[in-house]
């Protein structure tokens, strides 16, 4: 009998000692977190230079054990970052195929798949496996047209699949690995950096509020490349082939359309003279179009003529005395801009300046090199210049595959990462355009360590870097062959700077300049000693919210609970009395319970208190006593029949166990199946939902039950709030 | 205290009526959203949010034209909370480049003596819009099937149609009212990621009346023999009444608190849970049973006003 008694309490007495000590750490670790914070705050108002210190001699190691145990909070209560990323497959296929394979089938196969893909949820391997078949095979190109396979021999289409494959299961988890280290060393208290499917990396970043930087950081892809500058003739030439093409491509373009204009000419006319005398008209419409015809190859005759005798006078001009050879000698002065603009698309984009064998500028009056064609071009060293509205209209012309093609495919032409120049008023800014040797002289795998900080002479921003013994010893022997030349250190395909090589480097040190900012210094820093990523990424979804927004939250949740829970406490008490006060008892303990099972020390890794989450809570507290409610209406019932207090009881949680078990069974695995679909909040939300159905379950049977029984066994018998009237 | 003793309500008496109400208030519910348009948030469209607060309360056409000045398209401008608050929405397509920054210099240019705080932001690619939309409509397709499962496995495969039935009416009426709030824009209400929280809650809670219910019946039919289907459940009914009520009670407390005081994030939530749980409770009485009867009469052609004593009936599975 006392026995039983015992356990009675215990069950009672249990979960509430229970629930309070496993949340304690919990109270301490905000608690403390709100005096670190105020003793950071005096710190940096300088008020009290040591308040760090004496916080951590005080409560350091109780912080930290503390902070081991406690509830965490989700990112829309504490405020942080929420990045999801995917490697972008497209930009891995495009590097891995060989440079000089890529095509225009290549192009389509690679735009469709990216179309594709964009629009579901396939593998992206999949889809650009099954557009290469479409479009590319009946054009007779295989994926070993493409791909190679290095080290293997007889390579297949299977074997280039197996190797595509690998290689982006390997760029997801390098990716993985990359950013794990960027974020320690960049120091984020608590992230979380999963994998999510095949080809997504989502972060939780709790506290990080400067989004831009933390872009920055994470989307980086941090290939460090050291390459020889290749500013001369070779390119500006391929650039002046390029205008030709373009220019021939549009002089054909608009011959098609006169054709076409000449055709639609006569069919019109044919239509329009009625049944009269078709034959006349249509004879007439077709001299008519011969005669444009004959325009046209007049035009063109005349086109070449003027080519011929431009190329005549050129080929005797040396340098670039232009005016001599003007094959615009017909035009209208006021014309002659247009026309050469008209000629000359691309390099009219940017600002062509020579150098003569000092370095120095070779320019009448600071004007940019105008010539009229590739065979004009002098031999000498360039600096190229381009506005930054050139340089997006001539990256598209770049990356048709067309134009692509006429350069010579072991150069390369990068911009510079820092502006030139900036004009006036602030609206265009001019970079540098630097050609480059495709083929790195040395990347950034041997980079060991670096270091930012600021150059004592300018004051700029500079990262210094080390490298192991074998990047030290390529470094001397590149640097000992290429004296006076210029080397461009290439971070993300873009131009950080590109020193002259004064004499060999032994030691393995280099340097970075060209940074805006010491942040960017720093960033750069990082992502330096973390790696470069096999494969880009791009940032798919990203979600932040400001610590005053998750105080905000935080403080409404705990105000609707508490106001909820009075109300649902009133309501109880008013309707079944003693047995009310019961009810409100257990869904005290109930809380208690969720919060606790929510703490790492019950779920391993502990479970996130979302906002939705608190609205879980919140919404138990009404249907735990919903269970509460639902025993104690079929108590009163056997009551009104006639039975005793004693066999009501029994017989009202005996019958009411199957409905509530019934009833939280449906919501439990609507519980799940959110929790298994949703993400984030929403995921906080199906937890405390799930944890809230068990918990009630128990504190409904167990606890409640325990209490009223107690009472029972203390002789006095239980107000369930029935009418006097129907009572006993 | 005590709202209903020993109640004898006809409750089934005038289910035609209720039927049929019910029928127009699905088709509205399949109907409105379509001419009326869903809200989708940034969650299923794709696109970019941002909260801002400013120190003082600006005039929202002074905020849209410096977000119209920084060429982004389509951008949406609502309050956010506080009257200095102001949530900004602009459509994926608007912007190639993330446009928080954009956004806060902008309104810092527009408003230069003010401080300009963001609050939260959320971008989300279309493509993971779509993948969310599409888990969405799965979670709560699966989510009313599974039940439906369960109390057919529980009960009888008839009243597990009769759940099934009740769930979806349940969510087509949500779906109408929502539609209809919203447009009215009394309350703001965006098919979002907890919106979907929301419904599948009001799915997994709604059952619970119906289960309830259905649990009297089982129970009754055992202690009143021969008694013909209708007075079976009428009376399951009316037993059960008071704890329905008082339920149902104490949840519309705690939602309408959450509706009231549970600040922007959790107001459409909270609302919607609300309106589907009260829809939950009625359609337990007249939806979930009247099925049942309906289908009893019209389909297996049982006489339901006929004692029950003669049938064979399969014991419940408890």
């Amino acid at each position: 009998m006392n026995s039983k008694k015992f356990w009675r309490y215990v069950t009672i007495i249990g979960p509430l000692l229970a629930g309070i000590i496993i949340l304690w750490p919990t109270y301490t670790a905000y608690d403390l977190e709100r005096e670190e914070q105020e003793a950071q705050n005096r710190a940096i108002n300088g008020k009290d230079s040591t308040a760090l210190a004496t916080f951590e001699n005080l409560h350091g190691e109780t912080y930290r054990t503390a902070k081991l145990n406690r509830i965490k909070l989700g990112l829309d209560l504490r405020g942080g970052m929420y990045v999801m990323m995917e490697v972008a497959v497209d930009t891995l296929l495009r590097e891995t195929a060989a440079r000089e394979t890529i095509d225009e089938i290549f192009d389509e196969v690679i735009k469709a798949t990216h179309n594709e893909a964009e629009a579901s949820s396939a593998d992206y391997l999949d889809v650009f496996f099954a557009n290469f078949d479409r479009i590319a095979r009946p054009k007779g190109k295989s994926l070993i047209s493409y791909f190679d396979v290095p080290g293997v021999q007889d390579v297949t289409d299977e074997k280039v699949k197996t190797k595509l494959r690998d290689d982006v299961n390997g760029a997801i988890d390098q990716a993985l690995e990359v950013i794990r280290q960027r974020i320690d060393k960049f120091g984020v208290s608590e992230p979380s950096i999963s994998k999510q499917g095949s080809r997504r990396i989502v972060l939780e970043l709790p506290g990080v509020n400067n989004e831009k930087e933390m872009r920055q950081l994470l989307s980086t892809t941090a290939r460090l490349e050291f390459k020889l500058v290749r500013n001369n003739a070779d390119i500006i030439k391929a650039l002046y082939r390029i205008d030709e093409y373009l220019a021939r491509s549009s002089k054909k373009a608009n011959s098609t359309v006169d054709t076409a204009i000449a055709l639609a000419d006569s069919t019109i006319k044919a239509d329009s003279s009625a049944k009269v005398d078709t034959a006349k008209n249509i004879a007439n419409a077709s001299a008519k179009k011969g005669k444009k015809v004959a325009k046209l190859a007049d035009a063109a005759k005349k086109g070449d003529t003027t080519k011929v005798d431009s190329t005549k006078v050129d080929s005797t001009a040396k340098t670039a005395a232009a005016d001599s050879a003007d094959p615009y000698k017909k035009v209208k002065d006021a014309d002659k801009p247009k026309r050469y603009q008209q000629d000359h698309q691309l390099t009219t984009l940017l600002q062509i300046f020579p150098l003569d064998q000092e370095g120095r500028f070779i320019s009448k009056n600071g004007e940019p090199m105008l010539l009229y064609k590739e065979s004009q071009v002098p031999d000498l060293e360039y600096v190229i210049y381009v506005t930054s509205k050139g340089y997006a209209k001539f990256k598209e012309l770049m990356s048709r595959t067309d134009i692509s093609r006429i350069v010579p495919s072991d150069l390369q032409l990068l911009r510079s990462a820092k502006p030139f120049n900036v004009s006036k008023d602030g609206r265009d800014t001019t970079y540098a355009l630097w050609c480059v040797l495709a083929a790195p002289q040395l990347t950034g795998e041997y980079i060991t360590d670096a270091r930012a900080s600021s150059d004592p002479m300018s004051n700029q921003p500079v990262v210094m870097m080390e490298m192991d013994q074998e990047g030290s010893e390529k470094w001397a022997d590149i640097t000992g062959k290429n004296i006076k030349k210029k080397i461009a250190i290439v971070l993300d395909d873009q131009v950080y700077s590109a020193p002259v090589v004064q004499n060999k480097i032994a030691g393995g040190s280099s340097q970075i300049t060209g940074m805006d900012s010491p942040e960017e210094a720093r960033l750069l820093e990082i992502v330096l000693k973390a790696g470069a990523l096999k494969a880009p990424v791009k940032i798919v979804e990203e979600r932040l919210v400001g610590p005053s927004l998750g105080e905000d939250s935080i403080r409404r949740g705990l105000i609707a609970s508490g106001i909820a829970f009075f109300l649902v406490i009133l309501f109880m008490t008013m309707y079944y009395s003693t047995a009310g006060i019961v009810a409100n008892l257990a869904v005290m303990i109930n809380v208690l319970l969720i919060l606790s099972i929510m703490t790492p020390v019950v779920i391993a890794g502990g479970g996130t208190l979302t906002l939705p989450g608190i609205a879980g809570i919140i919404l138990t507290i009404g249907m735990a006593v919903d269970a509460n409610i639902l025993v104690f209406e079929r108590v009163r019932e056997e009551l009104s029949k006639g039975r005793t207090l004693r066999a009501a009881i029994d017989e009202g949680f005996r019958r009411a166990l199957n409905a509530i078990l019934d009833s939280n069974t449906t919501s439990f695995m609507t519980g799940m199946i959110l929790f298994l679909l949703g993400t984030g909040p929403v995921q906080g939300f199906a937890l405390t939902l799930m944890i809230g159905i068990l918990t009630t379950l128990f504190t409904a049977f167990v606890v409640s039950r325990a209490m009223i029984e107690l009472m029972m066994a203390s002789g006095k018998p239980v107000n369930f709030g029935q009418p006097i009237a129907t009572a006993q | 205290m005590q709202f209903f003793s020993k109640t004898n309500i006809d409750f089934l008496s005038k289910r035609t009526m209720f039927v049929w109400f019910s029928i127009v208030l699905n088709i509205i519910g399949i109907v409105a959203p379509f001419v009326l348009g869903l809200r989708f948030g940034i969650d299923f469209s794709g696109g970019s949010e941002i909260a801002i607060q400013l120190s003082k309360t600006e005039n929202v056409s002074l905020i849209r034209e410096a977000i119209d000045k920084a060429n982004l398209d389509g951008a949406e401008i609502k309050s956010f909370g506080a009257a200095n608050q102001y949530l900004i929405r602009i459509p994926a397509t608007s912007y190639t480049k993330d446009p928080s920054q954009t956004v806060v210099d902008a309104i810092q240019k527009a408003f230069p003596s003010e401080t300009v705080v963001m609050l939260k932001k959320d971008s989300i690619g279309p493509k993971v819009g779509e993948e969310l939309r599409n888990k969405a409509l799965i979670a709560v397709v699966l989510a009313i099937f599974a039940i439906g499962i369960y109390i057919a496995f529980r009960f009888e495969f008839l009243y597990g149609l009769g759940a099934a039935v009740a769930l979806l009416h349940d969510v087509l009426v949500t779906l109408a009212l929502v539609t209809i709030f919203s447009k009215l824009g009394i309350i703001n209400l965006e098919i979002n990621q907890s919106m979907i929280a929301a419904f599948l809650t009001v799915v997994g809670f709604s059952v619970h009346d119906t289960v309830i219910i259905f649990d009297r019946i089982r129970e009754n039919r055992e202690h009143h023999k021969g008694m013909n289907l209708i007075s079976l459940m009428n009376l399951s009914i009316n037993e059960t009444l008071s704890r329905s009520v008082n339920t149902v009670m104490t949840v519309v407390l705690v939602l309408l608190t959450l509706v009231l005081l549970g600040g922007e994030v959790l107001q459409g939530f909270a609302f919607t849970m609300l309106v589907g749980i009260v829809t939950g409770t009625y359609s337990s009485i007249y939806i979930a049973s009247a099925f049942v009867i309906w289908f009893m009469d019209k389909v297996k052609h049982s006489h339901l006003e006929e004692d029950f004593q003669k049938k064979k009936l399969k014991p419940a599975k408890v």
